[in-house]
């Protein structure tokens, strides 16, 4: 599935809604949050954002009229457990191709939002729980790790696709010294089926490199754009 | 006699200001009575071992002649070891040299003459004080079998294993756990008292006379009563005559009444102090622990922060002062306490070094005005403690921030992150999130570069990471407080970087091994 859209459609108008449209702003034309029944509460007015109202009857004409969802990303946040639930599974059923990133606080709820046909689900009190311990019992790594993902550090983490596989002339991932050879260090490598490996897992030792793997590249920005130009794109689907 | 009160107060102000005597006294209170005193217990445990060598002794030589050596050891060498200790726990009881600069102070500040009566009065009060408690008065019986000539002073060595209070804490909590019945057993033992009284002397009127009965004397009265009343009935003395034999069934209803009654009072005093007793238990191991990481809230993400720590062997209270709450936290089998995280008392009845003991304080209420108070009352406490807190609203950041923590962790902005960088890089995002899952196989780790590691390893090209299948992603420098990507092969090891890296949690730990034990060619 495409990942980059023209429009975000949030559903919440709360802190986390806002907080997604906060950060995703720039990557989308479009971004709107959908307004239920909440309470105008004091949130972070610096970003200009569309708010619409919007209800849980099955009646998405607006939508429909307005966005075009084949190239939509909704992201469905709102507070109350079981509405965001309903809110999904009526989003799923009305259009079963529409790419659906769901919030919900446990696991439990996590599971009832796949069955619902959430496409991603982000348990927020595991994810919050993870990283406070991540931080408690390993500070550095955590803190390198959340600047590459998240801050804007010069250091970044790229998916290559493999597109000029014959550069590696038959060779085995694990073989090559990517830090010595191209200034970036390939971490993992995911599979045509979709399936990630650790770069020196036993089946990735054994996979020859092919055109449309995917290498997870850590590396400064410089050295991997040279490295995508080497053996192929930069992946942003 | 002005000569001799200047003389007495100097002498008192020299003891009180020698750091020698101070040190001294301070040591033998600690193995004496201070039960957080680290070597208490070898001296209590050593005491146990006395107590129950003099009872082992005395059983054996009711029919054998026990060797001489047992005889001294038993007689001379216990009876004295508990007599210097009987002496220590007198002296450590009050201060003579505080009673009298307290005095002279007293006198000084009103212009008065020092009082050396009142002194006196007040001194052997306070020793007398002492020496009457039930523990003293046990362990000067305790001694009593040093003067062993006196063949009835033999039994006192029983009177040691009463002795055995002082020592384990159990025996100590079992009797103030009844301690605050004692009201209620006092009026229970009154009234048994007067029944077998009552009924000694009844019975006795009534079957001293008759040629049939066993009851002679009021002795065996009062032996027949306390067999009945206890509801024991051995039946080697019984009442015959019908006048008796009723005394018999007030008594025996009377029986069973005390001892239901002294059963009811037993479990209740426990049931009401339960829960003292499992929070003092708490405190004591807590006490013991180092590495220890508060946990102040048990809501949902504490719960889940909970279960995480607990699963990396971290070492974790819980301290909340919602009841409901605290007894979820002791249902997940987390050590917890009902104490108010806002409250300076909580954290000093911890009985723990803060700076020493804790590693870190996580205030995890979803509540921002909670989060600064314990934040605020935790910093006022100690200054360099690391604090984490939760922030729940974008405006109190700054709030928390002035309280003192070190870390905040707002879930809303990290949601927001989490998807912009997943609608980015889904299977960069997928992959790291793999490898940082808790049950993957593929672990990214940070490896401490000890002495011995930098004594064998100078340079990042000796690092011989790829033959142990592992990803150096880069080194924290501790001298720049640097991240270094994918350092330089020229690179220098020191002690107290941290190496970063990413492979098998197998392969990792082989690699710290080898690290760890090469040795420089």
């Amino acid at each position: 599935m495409k990942m980059k859209k023209t429009n975000a459609l949030i559903f919440g108008y709360n802190e986390y809604g806002f907080e997604i449209a906060k950060n995703i702003l720039d990557e989308y034309n479009n971004v709107t949050i959908f307004k239920l029944d909440e309470v105008d509460i004091n949130l972070n007015k610096q970003i200009d954002i569309k708010i619409e109202n919007f209800d849980l009857s099955d009646d998405w004409n607006s939508l429909i009229n307005e966005y075009d969802l084949e190239d939509s990303i909704v992201f469905c946040s709102l507070e109350d457990v079981a509405k965001n639930i309903f809110l999904t599974i009526s989003l799923r059923s009305a259009f079963k191709d529409l790419f659906i990133v769901a919030l919900t606080d446990n696991n439990e709820s996590a599971n009832k939002l796949r069955m619902a046909g959430a496409s991603k689900v982000i348990p927020i009190v595991e994810t919050t729980a993870h990283m406070i311990t991540d931080m408690l019992k390993k500070p550095i790594i955590t803190k390198v790790l959340h600047d590459i993902l998240y801050e804007d550090s010069d250091l970044k983490i790229e998916q290559v696709k493999i597109l000029n596989a014959k550069f590696f002339n038959g060779k085995y991932p694990a073989d090559i010294e990517w830090s010595r050879d191209h200034g970036v260090l390939v971490v993992a490598v995911t599979h045509e089926d979709g399936s990630s490996e650790f770069i020196y897992s036993t089946k990735t030792k054994h996979h020859l490199i092919k055109n449309g793997d995917i290498f997870i590249v850590v590396g400064y920005e410089a050295d991997i754009k040279e490295f995508e130009k080497l053996v192929g794109v930069k992946n942003e689907n | 006699m002005n000569f001799f009160i200047r003389l007495l107060v100097d002498f008192a102000y020299y003891l009180n200001s020698s750091v020698g005597y101070q040190r001294k006294r301070r040591l033998f209170y600690n193995i004496l009575e201070n039960d957080d005193y680290k070597y208490k217990k070898y001296f209590d445990v050593f005491m146990m071992i006395l107590i129950f060598s003099s009872v082992s002794i005395l059983i054996y030589e009711v029919k054998r002649d026990a060797h001489d050596y047992f005889q001294v050891f038993n007689n001379y060498i216990i009876s004295l070891i508990f007599f210097i200790e009987y002496i220590l726990r007198l002296w450590i009881s009050s201060s003579v040299s505080k009673t009298i600069i307290n005095q002279n102070e007293y006198s000084d500040l009103l212009g008065r003459k020092f009082n050396l009566a009142y002194v006196i009065k007040r001194v052997i009060s306070d020793k007398l004080n002492y020496i009457l408690s039930v523990k003293a008065i046990i362990d000067l019986l305790a001694i009593m079998p040093f003067f062993h000539e006196l063949r009835l002073l033999r039994i006192f060595i029983l009177f040691r294993v009463f002795k055995l209070f002082r020592y384990a804490k159990s025996f100590q909590t079992f009797s103030t756990v009844l301690a605050t019945k004692k009201f209620e057993f006092f009026t229970l033992s009154m009234f048994a008292a007067i029944v077998i009284f009552v009924a000694s002397v009844l019975v006795y009127v009534m079957e001293a006379n008759n040629p049939n009965s066993p009851i002679d004397t009021l002795y065996e009265a009062f032996y027949w009563s306390i067999v009945t009343i206890s509801t024991v009935g051995y039946g080697d003395v019984v009442a015959v005559s019908p006048e008796g034999q009723f005394v018999a069934v007030v008594v025996i209803l009377s029986g069973i009444s005390v001892l239901a009654f002294t059963t009811s009072l037993f479990v209740s005093a426990f049931t009401e102090k339960l829960e003292d007793i499992k929070e003092s238990k708490v405190i004591q191991d807590i006490s013991k622990m180092q590495r220890i990481y508060i946990i102040c809230g048990y809501e949902e993400i504490a719960k889940e922060v909970a279960k995480k720590l607990i699963r990396a062997d971290f070492n974790i209270l819980v301290l909340d002062d919602s009841l409901e709450r605290i007894e979820m936290a002791k249902k997940d089998g987390f050590m917890a306490l009902q104490y108010n995280p806002g409250s300076v008392d909580s954290y000093k009845k911890l009985h723990i070094d803060m700076t020493t003991q804790v590693k870190a304080i996580l205030c995890l209420r979803e509540d921002d005005v909670e989060n600064v108070y314990a934040a605020l009352t935790i910093r006022s406490i100690n200054k360099d403690i690391y604090i984490l807190s939760l922030l729940m609203n974008r405006s109190n950041k700054n709030k928390l921030l002035h309280s003192g923590v070190n870390e905040i962790l707002y879930d809303k902005e990290f949601v927001g992150l989490i998807a912009k960088e997943y609608i980015g890089q889904p299977v960069a995002f997928e992959a790291i999130h793999t490898l940082r899952s808790e049950h993957s196989t593929v672990k990214m780790d940070e490896i401490l570069v000890t002495e011995r590691i930098a004594n064998s390893i100078t340079y990042v090209k000796d690092l011989d990471n790829i033959s142990y299948r592992i990803v150096l992603l880069g080194i924290h420098k501790r001298s720049s407080g640097r991240f270094y990507f994918n350092p330089i092969n020229d690179t220098i090891l020191e002690v107290g970087d941290y190496l970063l890296v990413i492979g098998n949690h197998m392969f990792i730990k082989e690699y710290i091994k080898y690290l760890s034990k090469k040795v420089r060619a």
